[in-house]
């Protein structure tokens, strides 16, 4: 297979880093101020996607274990997402489901890829809020060019099963990483794009386990050791 | 347990050697209540003792107070940077590992990353020292010119500013230089021991005596070893040769760990012959010089281990009629009393008397931390301080004691009043004149305290006083200082007139006996590290009483008389087919385990149409019975510890360790996804919606699971898949990697056993043709957890996604290219250690293990020289065996891949080092360790999953295109780093882009619900196994 690497991939993988970097209390900054560009509905699930991020995921947790040893769990964006609606579908509830994607996508640490005239009208509104790059948009055409990229690390769409069961069999056929399809069938209730753990399906994870505090001289121990309660 | 008192009797050594020897182990980690209540009777002063020893201490610090010394050197820098300071930390980091760090770059780094967090102005004249004066004004100086490079958001400051900090660097850097060879000054009493000589006499001439040590690091290497032996060799020349006449005579003290590469309970063989022949060595020339030896005590595990090697020694003739052979013991060992017990019916038996030091221990600190990782039985040590206390006076009536002390001269090694004072005390009530023992105190410490002492008593003290080069003792010395934080805590209040002496003096008896428990409440028992849930339990099997019956167990299942039967399992019934299969020993390809009956499409099908079935009933079952099933499922595992132990040996070759850390494992995912299913399946979760409307989410299955597991965790990843999918509510269909069913099929009947329903959970053993296709392309298949190379993980989900139905969760968990990076503040031998660990242990085949080691160009020469020595002392062996480092690799395919890429790499690189294969090797598949130096890691296309290690060197400045390079392979999974600078460390934990990293250890072994486990990109899906976030993927959220 020939290795495909759109331009968007590649600018998405150069800002993504210092976008994650952000963290989700740094992103969240950026993404409150886009939200007021937003409708009242859209708005509703921005926000919660938001507060959502914070709560799911907004602090490193840190691990119990062995005194004098530190293990920090922190979650970080996996790469470049597209982030789309199924062309066909029509609803209500679209253009707040497809802002339910591209905020989880953003806050979770990822630059996003949107497509067709929906996404560009995201960008023009969101562009300005968040680093250049992070929100780039494809015009419908191009969307397979970006699908057949080999370091795309995931795709949020909101579609009907058919092409849920597609889109699944398409990306499965490309070799390199296992692109994240996550999709949204229940175009009304949303219900996977409202649960509190779809934030979790835009994220990987990292474990930081530090031991230069016990290189000799464990302060805790040293503390616990002569404690007296 | 036995009866502390009978110490004092003389009939204790009447006793035979081999019933005084039997009481140690069981020691090992007794109950800490019990066995203080025990000594507690020891130690305890009657009214007239306790009062005659507060006396005595009181008037020996009321002296010390009224002499008005000042006092010297390194109990002066205690007291003006307390270890329980930042600066007091901080200013130790930077003794630690500055004087090694030969480039300009990362020591102007290293010194402003641990200076500009500190509040060194508060320091400035507060001491009378000029030592302390001048390290602070160079702390001061240093730290206000560092801090003005930065603002607080890290931006850069003012050019101005910055046009200083450039300017001052080489100024800060040699002032820093400074400061610390003046610190390597006071703690090291001589770079060379004629230096050392000369530097004591004055100490001598106030009646002082000492014992010099060539301290330093544990030698790795046998070259390093050889070194060390000439060096105390020439010590001892050089003291034999010291014509000061008058008082005591200086003595040795050698730290075997420095004499032998191996000194450790597994290469028992080589320390009772190598290690004791340059011992033996030492002696004679000391003996003939008449310059007594002292052994120092190292760690707990190595204590059973010291005294077989003293014993020889002691027994053989170099040794006979000498008396001044002798070693150190520690109080803070819960064996000390039973160990002093031996020695002294030792010294009867042999006929001679051993000088034996007293000392309270200084590794307290990586005791307590080791016992916690590897989840044993209990703490070598003692918790409290005051316990130790108690022990080191309970010992001192035994040693004290005329049977005791006509075999044994003791040297009480102690820098506080109220121990020494108490010991005094002792004494006099015993009997003993002033000159049947000694004292001892560290160079440097208690100075005060000592000259008063030894003005008023006729008692001899020696100092103890490390010998060497600055720049290799220093860290040494620093990091048991640091370890053994008690020290500074006396001398500090010594001196500190506002301290009350009338607290000073307090009993630790009366301490200790004032607190609610003798056990120190704040540090739980390894078992019970985790507040809800219980920790994986480990026998130690460096310690004979756990690794007797330990290997008794386990051998019982060895034999060839003992074989297993896998087949399938399909609700329930055990299934034959005639596809049947013989499993053998990768150690040895004629030893066989058993057979297993190979899964068809037909079994595969039909197991998957049962669980279809089974799964409403049992997502309807309260996930807090299904987690009660998997608590019994650890309890099973532990029941049946010995088994699963021997068939990891036969089954997959793991080493001894390596299987009871795979038994562990599979434990701690049962304990750990039960207690997630509690707390987060029990119940729906109250949210709020998008909407604002309060709702309610119950998490629960999705329906099969199918679970596909790799054979180099055959108990623990085949377990933690099936156990996560289970408590999360699914029915489960599992494969296991075909070189390990039969483990595999162990484990599911046991979770049958622990309450799993039987047509929930189907066991069907195969290859990826036989089981794992037919498994896959079933379109009831609601999700699948997959552990194995990134191009299976592609297939099968390629598989999956072709079966036409929704798509499913996969959680694949996949290959690496691992890294670590090495700077130039590192410590070699801790890196040396970590890497050989890291890339080696298991033969390499972790998902985790090293695969490319990046080091620092400016060290490279000194840390690649040292991995080629270390890689020559792995014994690559049989697996069963406690000597062996490294076993096979699983079977000849590996064997074959991994050669192949080891003659390519003999091209392409540049041979470092390859272990040696035993003769027999070829009976079965093994892989002697190798390691190649390359020039990139573009070198390496894909993952070698075996012990093959790559070193890359790079240039300090380039650390950002080393971590470039890797992330650009691809892989994320796992990654160590080893520097002092916690600066660097950061940067690359930020930038990294890997699932697990590991600062200043090793980078394998992650513990489930400590280090969640799984890597990015080519590496795996997540979420990471033993995370809080793995459950979810397996369940789906409905509201309610």
């Amino acid at each position: 297979m020939t290795i495909v690497k759109p331009i968007q991939i590649e600018v998405a993988n150069q800002v993504f880093e210092a976008w994650d970097h952000l963290g989700v209390a740094g992103r969240a900054e950026c993404l409150e101020q886009a939200v007021f560009s937003l409708s009242h509905a859209q708005a509703s699930m921005a926000r919660w996607q938001i507060e959502n991020a914070k709560h799911e995921i907004g602090e490193d947790l840190l691990m119990p274990g062995p005194t004098g040893e530190s293990n920090t769990l922190s979650t970080h964006g996996r790469g470049a997402f597209l982030v789309a609606v199924q062309s066909s579908l029509s609803g209500d509830n679209l253009s707040v489901g497809l802002i339910g994607q591209v905020f989880a996508a953003l806050i979770a640490g990822n630059p996003i890829i949107t497509v067709g005239p929906e996404g560009q009208a995201i960008m023009d509104q969101m562009s300005k809020y968040v680093p250049e790059g992070i929100i780039q948009n494809v015009a419908e055409s191009a969307q397979d060019s970006i699908l057949d990229a080999t370091d795309l690390a995931g795709v949020a769409i909101i579609c009907d099963a058919d092409r849920a069961k597609h889109l699944n069999k398409q990306l499965a056929q490309k070799s390199g990483l296992l692109c994240q399809l996550v999709e949204e069938t229940n175009v009304q209730a949303l219900t996977t794009i409202a649960a509190p753990h779809y934030i979790l399906r835009f994220v990987t994870e990292q474990t930081v386990s530090n031991n230069t505090t016990a290189i000799g001289g464990n302060a805790t121990l040293l503390e616990l050791g002569s404690k007296a309660e | 347990m036995f009866n502390a008192l009978e110490v004092l009797q003389p009939t204790i050594l009447e006793q035979s050697l081999s019933q005084l020897w039997d009481r140690i182990s069981p020691l090992y980690s007794v109950d800490e209540e019990q066995w203080l209540a025990e000594l507690l009777k020891l130690a305890e002063p009657t009214d007239a003792q306790l009062k005659a020893s507060t006396d005595a201490a009181t008037h020996l610090i009321d002296q010390v107070r009224a002499d008005g010394e000042s006092m010297s050197m390194i109990d002066s820098l205690l007291l003006e940077y307390s270890l329980d300071t930042k600066e007091g930390i901080l200013l130790m980091c930077l003794a630690e590992a500055l004087m090694r760090v030969p480039d300009k770059e990362t020591a102007d780094a290293f010194i402003k990353d641990r200076l500009s967090v500190a509040d060194w102005a508060s320091h400035a004249n507060n001491s009378d020292s000029f030592f302390v004066n001048a390290s602070t004004w160079g702390l001061l100086l240093t730290g206000k010119v560092v801090s003005m490079d930065e603002t607080k958001d890290g931006k850069p400051a003012n050019l101005v500013n910055r046009m200083v900090n450039r300017m001052s660097e080489p100024v800060i850097r040699k002032a820093m230089n400074q400061a610390m060879k003046i610190m390597g000054h006071q703690f090291v009493l001589g770079r060379s021991i004629n230096e050392a000589l000369s530097r004591g006499k004055s100490y001598r001439d106030k009646g002082y005596t000492y014992s010099f040590d060539m301290l330093g690091e544990a030698a790795l290497t046998a070259q390093d070893a050889d070194k060390y032996l000439t060096s105390y060799m020439q010590a001892i020349e050089s003291v034999g040769q010291d014509t000061y006449s008058k008082g005591y005579r200086p003595t040795i003290s050698i730290k075997l760990s420095a004499l032998h590469p191996r000194y450790e309970v597994g290469c028992e063989e080589r320390v009772m012959t190598e290690l004791f022949e340059s011992v033996k060595e030492l002696i004679n020339k000391a003996r003939s010089l008449n310059v007594g030896i002292t052994i120092d005590a190292e760690e707990a595990d190595r204590l059973e281990l010291s005294l077989h090697l003293f014993e020889k020694l002691f027994r053989d003739d170099c040794t006979k009629g000498w008396d001044l052979f002798g070693l150190v013991v520690q109080a803070y060992s819960k064996r000390c009393l039973p160990v002093l017990n031996w020695l002294a019916a030792l010294a009867k038996d042999v006929g001679d008397r051993i000088p034996l030091r007293l000392v309270k221990g200084a590794y307290w600190d990586s005791e307590i931390k080791l016992c916690q990782q590897r989840g044993l039985s209990g703490y070598p040590v003692y918790t409290r301080k005051e316990a130790t206390d108690v022990s080191y006076l309970a010992c001192a009536q035994f040693l004290l004691s005329r049977h005791a002390r006509e075999w044994i001269f003791p040297q009480f090694a102690s820098h506080n009043a109220h121990t020494i004072a108490t010991i005094a005390t002792i004494a006099e009530n015993l009997g003993a004149t002033t000159n049947e023992y000694e004292f001892q105190r560290l160079h440097g410490m208690g100075d005060a305290l000592y000259n008063r002492l030894i003005k008023d008593k006729d008692v001899c003290v020696r100092i103890y006083a490390p010998v060497g080069s600055h720049k290799d003792l220093l860290p040494y010395l620093v990091r048991r200082l640091l370890e053994n934080g008690a020290n500074s805590s006396f001398v500090h209040r010594l001196v500190d007139a506002r301290c009350p002496v009338s607290e000073l003096v307090d009993h630790p008896v009366t301490t200790l006996k004032s607190r609610k428990t003798l056990r120190n409440p704040f540090i739980n028992l390894p078992k019970d590290m985790f507040k809800d849930r219980k920790n994986s339990f480990g026998p130690n099997i460096e310690i004979e009483a756990e690794w007797k019956p330990f290997k008794a167990s386990v051998d019982a299942f060895m034999g060839q008389s003992t074989q297993w039967t896998a087949m399938p399992i399909v609700g329930g019934e055990n299934v034959s087919t005639t596809d049947v299969h013989a499993v053998n020993s990768p150690y040895d390809h004629a030893l066989v385990a058993g057979q297993v009956h190979w899964a068809n499409k037909e079994i595969v099908h039909q197991a998957i149409e049962q669980a279809d079935a089974a799964y409403p009933a049992w997502s309807q079952t309260p996930a807090n019975d299904r987690a009660a099933c998997l608590v019994r499922m650890a309890e099973l595992m532990e029941e049946n510890y010995a088994e699963l132990v021997a068939l990891c040996h036969r089954e997959a070759g793991k080493t001894i360790q390596d299987c009871i850390d795979e038994v562990r494992e599979a434990v701690d995912f049962c304990h750990y996804y039960a207690q997630q299913a509690r707390q987060n399946f029990a119940a729906p979760k109250t949210f709020t919606d998008f909407l604002g409307n309060t709702q309610q989410v119950q998490m629960t299955g999705r329906g099969v699971f199918a679970c596909i597991s790799p054979w180099n965790f055959p108990l623990a990843i085949f377990t933690g898949q099936v156990a996560a999918a289970l408590v999360a509510g699914n029915s489960v269909v599992c494969k296991a990697a075909e070189q390990t069913s039969l483990i595999a099929f162990r484990a599911v009947q046991m979770l049958h056993e622990a309450g799993i329903p039987k047509d929930v959970l189907h066991f069907l053993p195969g290859n990826g043709a036989t089981v794992g296709a037919p498994m896959t392309e079933h379109k009831a298949i609601a999700g699948l957890a997959f552990t194995g190379s990134t191009g299976t993980a592609q297939l099968i989900n390629r598989t999956l996604a072709n079966r036409g139905v929704a798509p499913v969760p996969v959680i694949a968990e996949t290959g690496g290219q691992n890294a670590m990076l090495i700077d130039s503040t590192s410590l070699p031998e801790q890196v040396v250690r970590d890497a050989v660990r890291s890339a080696f242990a298991s033969a390499g085949q972790r998902c985790s293990a090293l695969r490319v080691m990046f080091v620092q160009a400016d060290i490279a020469d000194r840390v690649i020289p040292m991995i080629a020595g270390a890689m020559k002392e792995q014994s690559v062996g049989l697996p069963y065996l406690h000597s062996t480092d490294v076993g096979p690799v699983i079977d000849e395919k590996a064997q074959k891949m991994l050669l192949d890429h080891i003659e390519v790499m003999k091209k392409e690189g540049r041979l470092i080092a390859q272990s040696a294969l035993p003769e027999w090797a070829e009976k079965g598949t093994y892989v002697a360790p190798t390691a190649f130096e390359i020039s990139s890691i573009d070198q390496l296309k894909d993952e070698k999953f075996g012990p093959i290690m790559h070193v890359v060197r790079y240039k300090a400045k380039d650390l950002d295109k080393v971590i470039d390079t890797i992330n650009n392979s691809g892989f994320g999974l796992t990654m160590g780093v080893h520097s002092r600078n916690e600066t660097t460390c950061a940067h690359i934990a930020q930038r990294a882009r890997v699932g697990n990293l590991y600062i200043n250890r090793d980078q394998v072994g992650a513990v489930v619900g400590v280090q969640p486990f799984g890597g990015q990109g080519l590496s795996g899906t997540g979420p990471k196994a033993g995370g809080p976030h793995y459950l979810p993927r397996f369940a789906k959220e409905q509201l309610v």
